[in-house]
């Protein structure tokens, strides 16, 4: 594990989108690491993925309204979005050239540019894809198109908005293998997401959105053993914890099937 | 055809048109039409019958209402102008590749932005027919009637355009983050990845385009 050190740092945070007078996010302090991924959970609308704009430095420099409170980045950062079919570039006609599209734009030079796409494709198991029209692809394919492009900018610190919501299941598996993967690397990795299973084994913290507010903030067995959690804020927690917790078992539930086993036994 | 600078293909379907409308009609603008649609036939990388067929059928409409405006004489001298428009215009979307012109443009030092506009332009046109006809198969789900007379078909394109114009608005916020985060940002010195050969031959080709027609222009002037 890398040495712990900040990469993005938010304090007292507050946002507004332009023309509402409910902050979208208040009084937000987060702190992320090299190294650690940290989970974002919220119920729709608790404001996930504009903590993620907030973070990327997108608003509200490219989409307007207000912020207050302080934002520091220690290195690059680059979000992936939910949705890939409006990610893709338009300047690219190839899946070569949309995963290099973001390093052409850093102006790096072809060898570089070359050796990152090749090691990107090959991360997200994309490299059959190199010569398809983007335009061609499924959802999925696209997704982890896109995500080379990301990747392939070497990011030091990597924003994703629901990454597995057009992966199969397996796909899914892959790319949170990748984000413990890039994360031993030193990659910070700040990821909302509502794939709950996956968590416990995926993230080192979680913070707990309610209503654009930190409603909890800790350990990921903590937060997800937060029988708050089920509450009507709340987004629920692991498929095992929910079918604990209808069982009417002990507190706290286990998150996976290995704790449940190892609990029974 | 392809293998051609994407400047030099501009060149050349941005001259056709010059010429049909700086030559003396009607037979300037018959032989501009006439080679304008000869690389149509020619130049549609395999599908050039179809290609021609599409450039007379977009400009019969054109050739009907200059007829019915001005009589044969006007309808000849104009409609052989606008054809050579239509068709110099198709066949360059058939023979130029989207990506090269990128690449040629970036290459040249143009702004990426300016590239960009052009590319995502380009690249619109299928995007949007996909997603039109996937509001048409909703629609049509929801039991929205798309076929008839003309005056059900005007009454549906409503239920249509709407959805189509403030998704693909909706879709702009989303772009723009997108562009944004991959580093796309203006005055952006991107690094041309596979820029196309510009060979010294055909920079001359296109200076001697531009010559002829600002003489001839002068001529005609003077």
């Amino acid at each position: 594990m890398a040495d712990r050190v900040s990469a993005l740092v938010l304090e007292g945070v507050t946002y507004h989108y332009p023309a509402t007078r409910t902050p979208a996010l208040a009084d937000i302090t987060l702190t992320v690491d090299r190294g650690e991924v940290a989970g974002v959970i919220g119920n729709t609308g608790a404001g996930a993925s504009t903590l993620l704009l907030v973070a990327g430095d997108l608003v509200p420099r490219v989409l307007g309204g207000e912020l207050t409170g302080r934002v520091t980045r220690a290195g690059r950062s680059a979000l992936l979005l939910p949705t890939p079919w409006t990610q893709a570039s338009g300047m690219a006609f190839t899946v070569r050239d949309e995963v290099a599209f973001g390093p052409a734009n850093l102006g790096w030079p072809l060898e570089r540019i070359t050796a990152a796409v090749e090691r990107s494709l090959a991360r997200v198991d994309a490299t059959h894809l190199e010569a398809r029209d983007p335009a061609t692809l499924s959802g999925g394919e696209l997704q982890r198109v896109i995500l080379a492009g990301i990747l392939a900018m070497q990011p030091e610190i990597l924003l994703l908005d629901e990454p597995t919501a057009e992966l199969d299941p397996a796909g899914a598996v892959a790319v949170w293998g990748l984000l413990r993967e890039l994360a031993a690397e030193g990659t910070a990795i700040l990821v909302a997401t509502s794939d709950l299973d996956a968590l416990p084994d995926a993230a080192d913290r979680i913070l707990w959105l309610a209503g654009g507010r930190v409603r909890a903030v800790g350990s990921t067995r903590d937060v997800l053993s937060d029988a708050a959690l089920w509450s009507e804020a709340g987004p629920g927690s692991t498929a095992v914890a929910g079918a604990w917790r209808r069982a009417a078992l002990d507190a706290p539930p286990p998150l996976t099937v290995a704790d449940a086993v190892e609990r029974v036994r | 055809m392809r293998a051609l600078h994407p400047f030099t293909l501009i060149g050349i379907a941005v001259v056709l048109p010059a010429l049909a409308w700086i030559l003396p009609a009607p037979w300037g603008g018959i032989a501009t039409a006439t080679v304008a649609l000869g690389l149509c036939a020619v130049g549609g990388a395999g599908s050039g019958i179809r290609l021609l067929r599409v450039a007379l059928l977009t400009a019969a409409p054109f050739w009907f209402f200059l007829f019915l405006l001005h009589g044969v004489g006007g309808m000849v001298t104009t409609g052989v102008r606008l054809t050579t428009m239509i068709a110099s215009f198709l066949w360059l979307i058939a023979v130029l590749p989207p990506a090269c012109l990128v690449e040629a443009m970036v290459a040249a030092g143009w702004p990426a932005s300016a590239a960009f506009l052009l590319s995502a332009t380009l690249s619109a046109v299928p995007a949007l027919r996909e997603r039109a006809s996937r509001i048409v198969d909703a629609q049509r789900c929801r039991g929205l009637d798309t076929r008839g007379g003309p005056v059900a078909r005007f009454a549906a394109l409503r239920a249509l355009a709407l959805p189509l114009v403030l998704s693909a608005l909706h879709e702009v916020d989303e772009r723009a983050l997108a562009l944004e985060t991959r580093g796309f940002t203006p005055g952006v010195r991107r690094t041309p990845l596979a820029p196309p050969r510009d060979r010294p031959a055909e920079r001359v080709v296109r200076w001697g385009m531009l010559v002829i027609c600002v003489g001839l222009l002068v001529w005609r002037i003077v």
